[in-house]
């Protein structure tokens, strides 16, 4: 496997990084965010962000027991909170966007444990981590070049 | 005249979120970033790209935007419909429309797995280094706008061409 181009316009790379800050800032739980950015990660199979993020995950305190059961969250009832649950369901529908829609159910649940700003900035980091996957992917970026 | 013909229409939906009332650094964000991104590319090209991706992500405003922006830009009636089936009506586009719509397809179903060394090839062989890095941010940035536009039920039928240049 090697890499496709490491080219990235430098305009392209500070909106990317622009929009990923102000999600993250918006939204304001850190860990949280992490296991969001990592299971978008995982649906879209992107070895550089979750090289990256579970580093910082693990920097940010998060358990290894989440991270170990993140891809079977759904299996996992007494792992992750419910607020996490609807973050998780949130981030899975809006990253498999091709199926379907984002279905009322899931919609409603994210909106009952997030208030109309912070769920504005939870789509907005979901979409921002869908960003960062696509161009990876795309380039076929290696992992382990993300340093703390 | 016919029942049918009488028959209402159903009625419009309501968003479910202004997002970007509620997340303006956001808004702000992704305003810069479509602008960075579309520097370098054919606008008829970054058309098709964006119609093509909203038609795979079920982006009903994203629709109406971009096809109402190709139409307003010169784009034909006939290739903006023929996008749906453009595996089997090829002779409508360029080889270089064609791999830019092969690549956008690949880069949106990502979830099905990577993007195909072909299909990357195709694309590299018909675009240079940066004009494709490019397009890549492209796509990308009309997938982070089908986000916005599905999660948040933002409601078609209302934009004017040209209204979001």
């Amino acid at each position: 496997m090697t890499v496709r181009t490491r080219v990235l316009d430098r305009g392209v790379g500070q909106a990317l990084s622009s929009l990923s800050a102000a999600a993250k800032k918006g939204l304001g739980d850190p860990a949280l965010a992490e296991l969001v950015v990592i299971r978008a990660s995982q649906l879209n199979h992107c070895a550089f962000c979750l090289d990256m993020h579970l580093a910082v995950a693990r920097e940010l305190g998060v358990s290894e027991g989440k991270l170990d059961l993140l891809a079977a969250w759904e299996e996992a009832e007494g792992v992750f909170d419910e607020r996490e649950r609807a973050a998780l369901a949130l981030t899975e529908a809006v990253t498999v966007l091709t199926e379907g829609f984002v279905p009322d159910p899931v919609y409603a649940r994210a909106a009952e444990h997030f208030d109309d700003v912070p769920l504005a900035h939870l789509i907005g980091l979901i979409t921002a981590i869908n960003n960062w996957n696509r161009v990876m992917v795309s380039r076929r970026i290696e992992p382990g070049g993300y340093r703390p | 005249m016919t029942t049918a013909q009488e028959a209402p229409y159903a009625p419009e939906h309501s968003p479910r979120l202004h997002w970007a009332e509620h997340a303006p650094e956001v808004y702000k964000a992704m305003v810069r970033l479509d602008a960075a991104a579309r520097r370098g590319l054919d606008p008829t090209l970054l058309q098709l790209v964006k119609i093509r991706a909203s038609q795979l992500n079920h982006c009903a405003f994203c629709i109406d935007m971009h096809t109402k922006d190709a139409l307003a830009a010169g784009e034909s009636v006939e290739r903006i419909i023929q996008l749906g089936a453009w595996e089997e009506s090829r002779h409508f586009y360029t080889e270089k429309e064609l791999a830019a719509i092969e690549l956008t397809e690949a880069i949106t179903v990502l979830t099905d797995g990577f993007v195909p060394d072909e299909v990357y090839d195709r694309a590299a062989a018909q675009f240079e280094e940066a004009e494709l890095t490019q397009l890549i941010a492209a796509i990308t940035v009309i997938n982070a706008w089908n986000r916005f536009g599905v999660s948040t039920r933002m409601v078609p039928g209302h934009y004017k061409a040209g209204q979001h240049k």
